[in-house]
């Protein structure tokens, strides 16, 4: 008897909408658009900053122009998603055998939150704030 | 089949998504926070930021922030770039890493024009 | 015990007579404790005997009955009626040809399992009058929870990368050669990178980690392919050291 297997394709563009897992996939991977961006417009800053004084004031005022406002608002929520997808796998990636047993994930989750803390609240002394 | 050259940009994307997971989310709000309320406007203001730039360790962290970001980043664009569809794999390697590597280049210039 | 009166939607292919599949419904009443496997082996016993399926142990251990219910890849032995509506759709698994209604082709996977070398590779052979390889519980525990693979696809079928490329060795092979490469009494590390570090190996896959997420037995494909991108990185790069060796 002659065989006839039938292929099913799946989209190649929007398989990531057929599923609540692949959306939350995508969702963490678009992240880097929004981190791309911020990265160019800091090392702007940095040439701005080698310009003098008016050309580093031009920087900060875009930053306070309602579309800095906008785009900063947006990253600010994607930088969280990237963080908190990255830190959740963390685990998989990066078991720690202590003999017979695994350093529990919450655990390894919980001290990256931890470290992001400290950093976060040390950047914030630097910038003499907190 | 052979051993495949992705290892060098993923190690970068790997380190990347490490540093940015723990740095960026406060530097955002730290210019994002100045942008809305003005607040951090001393210590954003030009004399302390040439002060603190100007200081070669600083300059040597930020550095490797931005680097790694840019890497992590342009890694990350070409797998956006092969899910959203876009099969010329090697055309868009070359353009995301190509645009990472003048990324670099501008952060040294950048930096030492400071 | 009480019965339930659920619709089963079916794919159904029958490649003599169908240019592509179609859903066929049967009205199965269900006892509350049965699986869809259950329900399966009462439509072929009692309502049409042309249904073809794969199936076995009934027991989540020869992975022989991955299906797709309701959207997702699933052991019919282990999705409970239960948990599902009046409606449940079942579908062949995701990714690969359908041979025949839920039946599918899985020769691609035959041979990507043959191409990572999953069996030990010990540094010298020894008779069996030698003894056992020996090993203590740790080291045991380093690998185990990647030996439990039962070989049932449904990570294959819920991969994208594997569905958007079928030139993916794919998670279960890729988690059986970090099995056989954790394993203290195998040194087959190296026979097996050259598959498991090409462009079709590891570094196709972008972390999706849905294969994880359906796996009945808790395999963790994802975690054994991000933990070899570690090592296989790392090996790459000192390979071009002085000392390294390529
Ligand atoms: S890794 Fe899990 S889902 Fe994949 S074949 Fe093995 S048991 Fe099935």
């Amino acid at each position: 008897m002659s065989r006839k297997p039938y292929v099913r394709q799946m989209s190649k563009t929007s398989w990531f909408l057929t599923h609540s897992r692949y959306k939350h996939y995508i969702l963490h991977e678009v992240t880097c658009i929004f981190i791309a961006i911020y990265a160019v417009i800091l090392i702007f800053g940095l040439f701005r900053l080698g310009q003098g004084p008016e050309a580093w004031q031009g920087w900060l005022d875009g930053l306070r122009s309602p579309l800095g406002v906008i785009f900063q608002i947006l990253a600010f929520g994607f930088a969280m998603i990237h963080t908190w997808s990255w830190f959740k796998v963390v685990p998989q990636a990066m078991r720690i055998q202590r003999g017979e047993s695994f350093v529990p994930g919450n655990l390894i989750i919980g001290a990256h939150y931890g470290v992001l803390a400290i950093i976060s609240l040390f950047v914030l002394i630097l910038a003499g704030v907190a | 089949m052979a051993r495949s050259s992705k290892a060098i940009p993923w190690l970068l994307f790997a380190g990347g998504g490490t540093v940015t997971a723990f740095i960026l989310p406060v530097m955002i709000l730290i210019t994002g926070l100045f942008a809305l309320f003005g607040v951090f406007s001393g210590a954003l203001s030009y004399e302390t930021m040439q002060a603190f730039v100007g200081n070669w360790l600083i300059k040597i962290i930020l550095f490797g922030i931005l680097f790694l970001t840019l890497w992590h980043a342009a890694h990350r664009l070409r797998v956006v770039a092969h899910d959203f569809g876009i099969r010329a794999d090697t055309g868009v390697a070359i353009v995301v890493y190509g645009l990472a590597a003048v990324g670099t280049v501008a952060t040294v210039i950048a930096l030492l024009s400071v | 015990m009480s019965t339930r009166t659920i619709t089963i939607e079916v794919l159904r292919y029958r490649p003599e007579q169908d240019q592509e599949p179609f859903f066929q419904s049967y009205t199965v009443p269900c006892d509350e404790d049965w699986v869809v496997l259950d329900a399966l082996n009462y439509i072929k016993d009692e309502l049409d005997r042309t249904l073809s399926y794969r199936w076995s142990c009934h027991m989540f251990v020869c992975g022989s009955c991955g299906i797709v219910v309701d959207g997702e890849p699933k052991l019919g032995c282990k999705a409970f009626v239960k948990d599902y509506g009046d409606k449940i759709r079942v579908e062949p698994l995701g990714n690969f040809p359908i041979e025949r209604d839920l039946v599918v082709v899985i020769d691609d996977f035959i041979e990507k399992l043959e191409s990572v070398n999953p069996y030990l590779i010990p540094k010298e052979e020894k008779s069996i009058d030698d003894g056992e390889y020996l090993q203590t519980p740790a080291q045991l525990k380093a690998f185990k929870q990647y030996s439990m693979c039962i070989n049932c696809l449904l990570c294959y079928s819920a991969c994208p990368q594997y569905g958007l490329d079928p030139s993916f060795v794919g998670p279960a092979a890729l988690a059986l050669a970090h099995r056989y490469n954790m394993d203290s009494r195998d040194v087959g590390r190296k026979a097996r990178e050259d598959v498991v570090a090409s462009h079709e190996g590891i570094w196709e896959c972008s972390f999706v980690g849905a294969c994880s997420q359906v796996c009945p037995k808790d395999v963790d494909p994802a975690g054994a392919i991000q933990q070899t991108k570690i090592t296989s990185a790392i090996d790459y790069v000192t390979s071009f050291l002085p000392g390294g060796n390529r």
